[in-house]
């Protein structure tokens, strides 16, 4: 009785169908040539390639999205891995509450964060502009960041550290030449997923958006609601392309299964 | 004063104690091993010499210096990994200058002493290999030179061997040996090993449950055993309960010894399997010899070898008889015999 | 130890962050809640009641809560059919492709929920993949109506929280030994009885914690209701949002918006506890 057997693996095969219908739907329909949703296309054509490179709104959108994202995740990376770190090697009091205070916004659903932050941002006027956005992002990566770090810190050999500091390393130089060096694919990854999670993150922004500055999903979810063309589709080809080259290149460094889970 | 001195060391962990009340003094150039089963504290009493965990109480002492809160890394102690630890993102030559770079040992000098440490461990011509590229030997020679290179005040070795296969450690310990005499570098080793500790130190010390049973030379650990612990721990040997026949008299399966028992309770004897000899039964015992009667059981041939089981009227007894010598066959009558003064008393402990 | 007293330290900026942009704000909320609408619609400050009693009292409300639980259970037991084979099989799979059937598993996580929902559009509508499939075929002759109702919001849903719910499984599997089935293997049991007495059993509480993962998620999901609903799909979550931006009646949206945490909170407690009742 090895590996999965043939029933579960035609179950698992019917499954891994409907969970990527969706996106090869989405890539056929970029290509369509009709002027609405129609599938099968009754005919193929880049015209809605064409016509996004002519759409202002989405393409201000893309920018300041990547904008945001870059942003996001550098602040998140800045402020997350020290605290990881301190997490992980400090020995203080109350290390455990603190850690549980840095995990619970991933419990909060991002609709309640995204109300209490429109109610907060409001009278600051934060409310659709950069600043904003990238506080409002910061919820959802800087805790992501902190679990991941914490994470991949505390699965570094105890001993190497130990070594480096009998070879005569300060504390901060074992840090510096042995900690950080060996969580550099831990590093990577988690900066590509928070890249990811902010790019891709609709909720808090549909709160927080307007006319001033709106995100890439906010402005695709906007168009959904209002006209139904294949223009979405191909946008959403791009945005496929992009993620998936980022996913590969993390589940080459560690896995992304483990990344993003427990 | 000894260059080390430990004293009254102690490390707790929540409920239990690790290290209790530790004292040890090592002089320079000498090689100490701390030998007892896992769990026994060892390694804490080692990771404290270190400054990588901070004893409760006690004192640590390094050439007359008080050292007990210093940090690990301002030390200068070498330490050797069980698992090596080794830097896996730098090469071996960057591995073995790693404590020399921190010590901003001038470049040329650094790179001299690195080919220097890498040439004792005979890793010549490997300074470019990441450390997943070696052996399990290989690993450890490195270990040993990153640890070796920066001239350490004491070298600390923590169960080095034990993640080699057997061939390997043989010639391991032997060359670890050399390179510590001819250094001569203060080496404390820890290991469960018993034939690393009796080979490679000038003196032992035993330890059980975070306490030192004993400290002494090989010979004296292996023919003075202090403790039951200690004997029994050490070496194979046949525990043989004693009864007392009134006045300090003890006797086993019958026999009288000439020893008498040193304290009250219930005494068990100790003799060492390779100290017994066989002999045809009813052959007169020359003078200072215990002398019991048995049955031979069965006999084990086991190599280097051969165990003989022998029943007798108090249980049974194994004695090792040099390979190549013919046992007597099972169910023979034999007289087992063995020297008074090999004879051990213990007082029984309760399971 | 290895690294020096100042290390705490370094966890002040993001804890401070947290606090400026998490905890403060979430305070906030639920003080938001106690205030009043007042007739011409502007928000009073007030410590009252009066909100929450008026939206308790709310038959809507009501209507709301009962829509969501019941999304939320169907698109739950429907993901959790699909997870519970595809877990199943990358825990057991020896494939080298493994590691890459994996991230395809989670994959509708780490597409944006906007291009799923389209991808939804493009096969469920009316003149969609199975529309057109099903014409085809003869089966129908007029389209049948798929999305912007119940029926497509359950379907995008179910799809949404598949990836959460399989990594949740997976992580619970550490019980599964494969010598257990073996064991019953060899003691005479069919494939289907081994299934049924020996690995349903074992991984009854991770189904269950996966269970209660995927319904906290669907309760609080907006994009999916919102775009595959068409407007014709009510739940909590639609209704906060509403509230919160286009009526901006704001202490309706925070007493909702707490409304739906106590339930959340209470279900998650219920599954955390049949977890560990399963457990045993």
């Amino acid at each position: 009785m090895n590996g999965a057997g043939p029933v579960l693996s035609t179950l698992a095969g019917i499954v891994y169908a409907l969970i990527l219908a969706p996106i090869v739907v989405v890539v056929a329909l970029a290509f369509s040539a009709d002027n609405f949703i129609l599938f099968p296309p009754s005919g193929y054509s880049l015209r809605w390639f064409q016509q996004l490179a002519g759409n202002t709104p989405l393409l201000n959108a893309v920018v300041l999205s990547a904008q945001i994202a870059c942003l996001v995740t550098a602040l998140s990376l800045l402020l997350g891995v020290p605290a990881a770190l301190a997490l992980d090697k400090g020995r203080f009091r109350g290390q455990e509450a603190l850690k549980n205070f840095f995990l619970a916004p991933l419990l909060l659903p991002t609709l309640i964060v995204g109300l209490a932050l429109l109610l907060f941002f409001t009278p600051l006027r934060l409310t659709a502009t950069l600043p904003g956005l990238v506080l409002g992002h910061m919820t959802v990566t800087l805790p992501f960041v902190i679990r991941m770090m914490t994470t991949a810190f505390s699965t570094l050999p105890d001993d190497i550290e130990a070594a480096a500091s009998t070879l005569g390393a300060k504390p901060w130089r074992v840090i510096w030449r042995v900690t950080l060096p060996l969580a550099t694919p831990g590093l990577i990854a988690c900066g590509a997923l928070s890249f990811l999670l902010s790019f891709d993150e609709t909720v808090i922004s549909l709160f927080l958006s307007g006319p001033r500055a709106s995100t890439l999903p906010v402005e695709m979810v906007r168009y959904v609601e209002g006209r139904t063309d294949p223009l979405v589709a191909a946008l959403s080809v791009i945005l496929i392309v992009a993620t998936l080259i980022i996913v590969v290149l993390v589940e080459r460094l560690v896995g992304v299964a483990r990344a993003v889970g427990q | 004063m000894s260059y080390l001195e430990l004293a009254g060391l102690q490390k707790r962990y929540r409920d239990s104690v690790a290290v209790d009340d530790v004292a040890l003094s090592v002089e320079k150039g000498e090689a100490v091993a701390l030998l007892g089963p896992s769990g026994c504290g060892k390694t804490t009493t080692l990771r404290m010499l270190a400054g990588l965990i901070d004893p409760d109480a006690g004192s640590i002492r390094l050439d007359g210096a008080e050292i007990t809160r210093q940090p690990a890394h301002k030390r200068n102690m070498g330490y050797v990994f069980q698992s090596y630890a080794l830097f896996p993102h730098l090469s071996v030559a960057r591995n073995v200058g790693f404590g020399l770079e921190e010590r901003r040992v001038p470049r040329p000098e650094t790179a001299r002493r690195v080919e220097e440490a890498l040439g004792m461990v005979r890793l010549s011509g490997l300074e470019g290999r990441r450390p997943r590229e070696l052996s399990g030997g290989q690993q450890q020679r490195v270990a040993l030179a990153r640890a070796l290179v920066i001239r350490p005040s004491v070298l600390l070795l923590d169960e080095s061997l034990s993640n080699l296969d057997a061939k390997l450690r043989d010639a391991m310990r032997h060359e670890i040996r050399d390179i510590q005499r001819s250094l001569g570098i203060t080496t404390l080793f820890v290991t469960h090993d018993q034939v690393e500790a009796l080979t490679m130190c000038d003196r032992i010390a035993v330890m059980k449950r975070g306490r030192i049973e004993q400290i002494g030379t090989p010979e004296d650990i292996y023919e003075r055993p202090a403790t039951r612990f200690v004997a029994d721990f050490v070496g194979r040997a046949n525990v043989l309960p004693a009864m007392r026949n009134g006045a300090g008299a003890i006797s086993v399966w019958g026999v009288t010894l000439p020893a008498t028992a040193p304290a009250d309770g219930e005494v068990d004897v100790f003799v060492r399997p390779q100290r017994i000899r066989l002999a045809a039964s009813g052959e007169p015992s020359g003078e200072g010899m215990v002398q019991l009667t048995g049955r031979v059981l069965r006999s084990v041939f086991v190599g280097d070898h051969v165990e003989v089981i022998v029943e007798g009227a108090g249980g049974q007894l194994s004695v090792e008889m040099q390979s190549g010598t013919k046992p007597p066959a099972a169910g023979t009558e034999v007289a087992v015999l063995w020297q008074a003064g090999d004879t051990l008393l213990f007082p029984r402990e309760a399971t | 130890m290895t690294a020096g007293s100042r290390l705490p330290w370094l966890v002040v900026p993001a804890a401070l962050l947290l606090l400026a942009v998490y905890v403060w704000p979430t305070l906030g909320l639920f003080r938001t809640a106690f205030n009043e609408v007042g007739p011409t619609g502007a928000m009073i400050e007030a410590w009252s009641l009066k909100t929450t009693g008026e939206v308790l009292a709310d038959s809507f409300t009501i209507e709301l809560t009962l829509n969501s639980l019941w999304l939320s259970l169907s698109a739950t037991l429907i993901a959790l059919c699909m997870a519970y084979p595809v877990s199943l099989f990358l825990f057991r799979t020896q494939s080298r492709f493994r590691g890459l059937l994996a991230v395809i598993a989670i994959m509708p996580m780490l597409v944006s929920g906007v291009v799923r929902v389209f991808g939804w559009l493009a096969i469920l509508g009316d003149r969609g993949l199975v529309n057109s499939l099903a014409q085809w075929l003869g089966l129908i002759s007029t389209p049948m109506r798929l999305v912007f109702n119940w029926t497509g919001v359950t379907i995008g849903l179910a799809e949404s929280i598949m990836p959460y719910m399989i990594l949740a499984l997976l992580a619970g599997f550490g019980r599964l030994d494969r010598t257990l089935e073996e064991a019953a293997r060899s003691l005479g049991c069919t494939p289907l009885r081994t299934f049924l007495r020996v690995t349903l059993p074992l991984s009854l509480p991770a189904l269950a914690l996966a269970a209660g993962l995927g319904f906290v998620l669907s309760m609080s999901a907006y994009i999916t209701p919102k775009l595959l609903g068409g407007g014709r799909v009510f739940v909590l979550a639609t209704e906060i949002f509403e509230q919160a931006t286009t009526n901006t009646n704001w202490p309706v949206a925070a007493v909702l918006a707490i409304y739906t945490l106590v339930l959340l909170l209470a279900l998650l407690m219920f599954s955390n506890v049949a977890a560990r009742r399963l457990q045993r």
